[in-house]
């Protein structure tokens, strides 16, 4: 009784914090649900019991949030009730509030399904209260170092997760070897649900690396890593043998159909295809037959699609109109999102890590119109202090784009990276001034490439001005 | 004159963003019409030292640095007498460690190269952050990132620097870093040369003198270079960052 009494306090103290924080302006949502799980220790594992269908997790390096909105998007579309940590506080804290904000104010869930983003690092924390039953992995890049230390972390960490919920079906990006790889060990520890999801014939026009002797460097002659991209080399090295991989098709980072060579290790075969990729204006493909198409950029953004997708497939739902529920879709903010401000269109994007950046800047080359480009580079806490991986993104890419201003407190690192990739940026440390300077260059659009604590200030300051009617006044 | 750049085992040792160090070594070269090549080595493959003028040895983790570490006593020998000779060596992190006697984790122990008198010893917690040195080597600060479990004691050595900010070596003794003859070992990353032009120059001449090039290195245009030294040092040191 008093665990009941202690249960209903806790939900009412948590829906009470996020209406304070809503009206404070804030958006991470996570100290609410840390207030709840205080008063009543059990309250997540009591709420997600509630939940009637099924329970999603997803996790992964880049893509989660998007994943996780679209499989929101798409159960919704069916008409599903759902409990869904849509603007991403993704660790305990941020699930138990999500939980919370679903229950009504008598403390129960009516809930069909959750679809819950997960921090890889807290996977096992947050699966200790809840089992759930599809575990969704996009994709495991090197994030940011001093955060994660190492990528081997992630994965242990992620092992540990999957033992602890040994009867979820797991879904792999099969194209990414890491993954591919992880799924061979889980299986070995005993998992025996897993399944893959993967590309066939992606057109590799904007995404692959340079062809063999056409980079800058090795035109004048230096053997790579010079400028070749080599930000995931963990990834492109067998990690049961140690041998390099050999592609035959190759996407980005290290994402692609690859096999090999020495231990025999190669792509598992996915059962789940997206088919006859185009990335001409938006982007489309085939799964089972079923033509899938949306107004976003990116091949990235394909396997975000393909992952929630095969969620529902795996649920045998086959009733939703899909292309509609895209198309519907308002992306985060910060994921390619455009503005337009005094007649100029800016695009805001918001890149956490080596392969979030080579995912936008592969992006914005399908962009044929003239471009500006803004990069923001903070070093606060949650970007990770360490900004050495600027240099293992491709900033080479971005050649042939007359004016790039690089803004934010690592303004100077980042122009010392682009001196580097052969383009003599400008620096404006104040985004404000960055921005204003981009405005006024003689170019069709600009792109501003963020990194995460400079998300929210720019996407703010970008809202305000395209709310105005000319671009020029300022204040 | 063309100077040659062995990396070692970028394949394994190839954490915080030492492909700017190895540009940074490259590009300077070039950009004053000096000639560079780089040659990677992966764990097997036979290193002839003597057609190599720098030699660059990176950070990995713990595991990497264990497969690396078996391998490098068999070539401890050549290695010995490369740096002897007066051969170029930066080794950055897990690279510094490895050149040291040993690291000691617990009860295992990774023995290693036994070039330089340096003990590096596991302890609690890690230092990580932005460091700020003053070194003979560079009027102006260095500046960098480290990241480290490892702490390290180097005894009769030349620290690179003294510390002004940051953990440094081991957190204790104020130093960061050791320098032995055309040898540098450090935990600075971020990366280390890029942002310290004085210090990549250093060891760009050490290594063109033992080639017979006497002349002075041409100066280069390091506005953005010293923009971007003086942006970290001024914001994690303060003033002390200015005092000679």
């Amino acid at each position: 009784m008093i665990q009941a009494q202690r249960r209903l306090l806790a939900v009412w103290i948590c829906k009470m914090l996020i209406i304070a924080g809503k009206l404070l302006g804030k958006r991470g949502s996570a100290t609410p649900g840390k207030f709840a799980l205080r008063i009543a220790p059990d309250i997540l594992r009591h709420l997600a019991a509630q939940v009637r269908q099924g329970i999603i997790a997803v996790c992964g390096t880049n893509g989660k949030t998007t994943t996780n909105n679209f499989i929101y998007t798409l159960l919704r579309a069916g008409g599903y009730t759902l409990v869904c940590n849509r603007v991403g506080a993704n660790m305990l804290y941020g699930a138990v509030t999500a939980f919370a904000d679903a229950a009504g104010y008598g403390g129960r869930l009516n809930a069909d399904f959750a679809c819950i983003e997960v921090d890889e690092l807290s996977a096992v924390k947050v699966f200790a209260h809840f089992t759930p039953n599809i575990i969704v992995i996009t994709n495991l890049f090197r994030d940011q170092l001093d955060r994660y230390g190492e990528i081997d972390i992630t994965i242990e960490s992620l092992k540990r997760a999957a033992a602890q919920a040994g009867k979820a079906t797991l879904l792999l990006n099969a194209d990414d070897p890491m993954l591919a790889a992880f799924g061979r060990e889980v299986r070995a520890q005993g998992h025996a649900n897993i399944k893959y999801f993967g590309l066939r014939d992606a057109p590799l026009g904007q995404s692959e690396p340079y062809p063999q002797g056409t980079s800058p460097c090795s035109q004048r002659g230096v053997q790579p890593p010079c400028c070749t991209s080599i930000e995931t080399r963990e990834g492109r090295f067998c990690r049961l043998c140690g041998a390099e991989l050999k592609y035959d098709a190759y996407y980005y980072s290290q994402l692609g159909r690859y096999a090999c060579p020495r231990c025999g290790f190669t792509r598992p075969e996915p059962d789940y295809t997206a088919e006859n990729i185009t990335l001409d204006g938006g982007i489309a493909f085939d799964l089972d037959g079923t033509h899938i198409a949306a107004d976003y950029r990116g091949l990235y953004n394909i396997y975000n699609m393909l992952a929630a997708c095969a969620v529902l497939w795996e649920y045998d739902i086959r009733a939703v109109d899909i292309n509609k529920a895209f198309a519907g879709y308002r992306p985060q903010i910060g994921r390619m999102e455009t503005f337009t401000i005094g007649g100029k269109q800016v695009i805001l994007n918001l890149s956490k890590n080596p392969a979030g950046f080579n995912q936008a800047i592969a992006a914005l080359r399908t962009d044929t119109r003239s471009k500006t480009v803004v990069i923001v580079i903070n070093d606060n806490d949650q970007d990770g202090r360490d900004v050495s991986w600027l240099w293992d993104v491709d900033f080479e890419r971005l050649d042939n784009i007359p004016d790039i201003i690089t803004s934010g407190l690592r303004a100077a690192d980042m122009r010392v990276r682009m001196k580097y990739a052969g383009n003599m940026a400008r620096i404006l440390p104040e985004i404000k001034e960055a921005i204003r300077a981009a405005l006024l260059c003689d170019s069709d659009v600009v792109y501003t490439l963020v990194n995460y604590t400079a998300l929210f200030y720019t996407h703010d300051l970008l809202e305000k001005l395209s709310k105005r009617r000319t671009r020029f006044i300022w204040k | 004159m063309e100077i040659t750049i062995g990396h070692l085992y970028p394949d394994l040792l190839n954490l915080y963003g030492d492909r700017g160090n190895i540009m940074a070594l490259v590009r300077r070269l070039e950009w004053r019409g000096i000639g560079a090549k780089i040659r990677e080595y992966r764990l097997h493959d036979d290193i002839d030292f003597a057609a190599l003028d720098i030699v660059f040895l990176g950070g990995g983790s713990d595991r990497e640095q264990m497969l690396v570490c078996a391998r490098l006593r068999e070539i401890r020998s050549a290695f010995a007498d490369y740096v002897e000779s007066d051969g170029a060596v930066i080794a950055i992190c897990g690279g510094y460690q490895l050149l040291g006697e040993y690291y000691r984790m617990g009860d295992a122990v990774i023995e290693g190269l036994r070039i330089l008198d340096v003990r590096t010893e596991n302890e609690p917690g890690r230092l990580i952050g932005n460091v700020v040195i003053r070194s003979p080597l560079s009027s102006m600060p260095i500046v960098g990132f480290e990241n480290h479990g490892g702490r390290t004691y180097i005894g009769e050595h030349t620290p690179l620097g003294r510390v002004i900010t940051g953990g440094g070596n081991n957190g204790k003794d104020g130093h960061e870093g050791v320098q032995y003859k055309n040898v540098l070992g450090t935990y600075l990353h971020g990366p280390l040369l890029p942002k310290n032009p004085e210090l990549c120059d250093w060891i760009l001449r050490a290594a063109l003198l033992r080639k017979g090039y006497t002349s002075e290195l041409a100066p280069l245009d390091d506005t953005m270079e010293i923009t971007a030294n003086r942006a970290v040092a001024e914001r994690f040191a303060g003033k002390m960052a200015k005092r000679p």
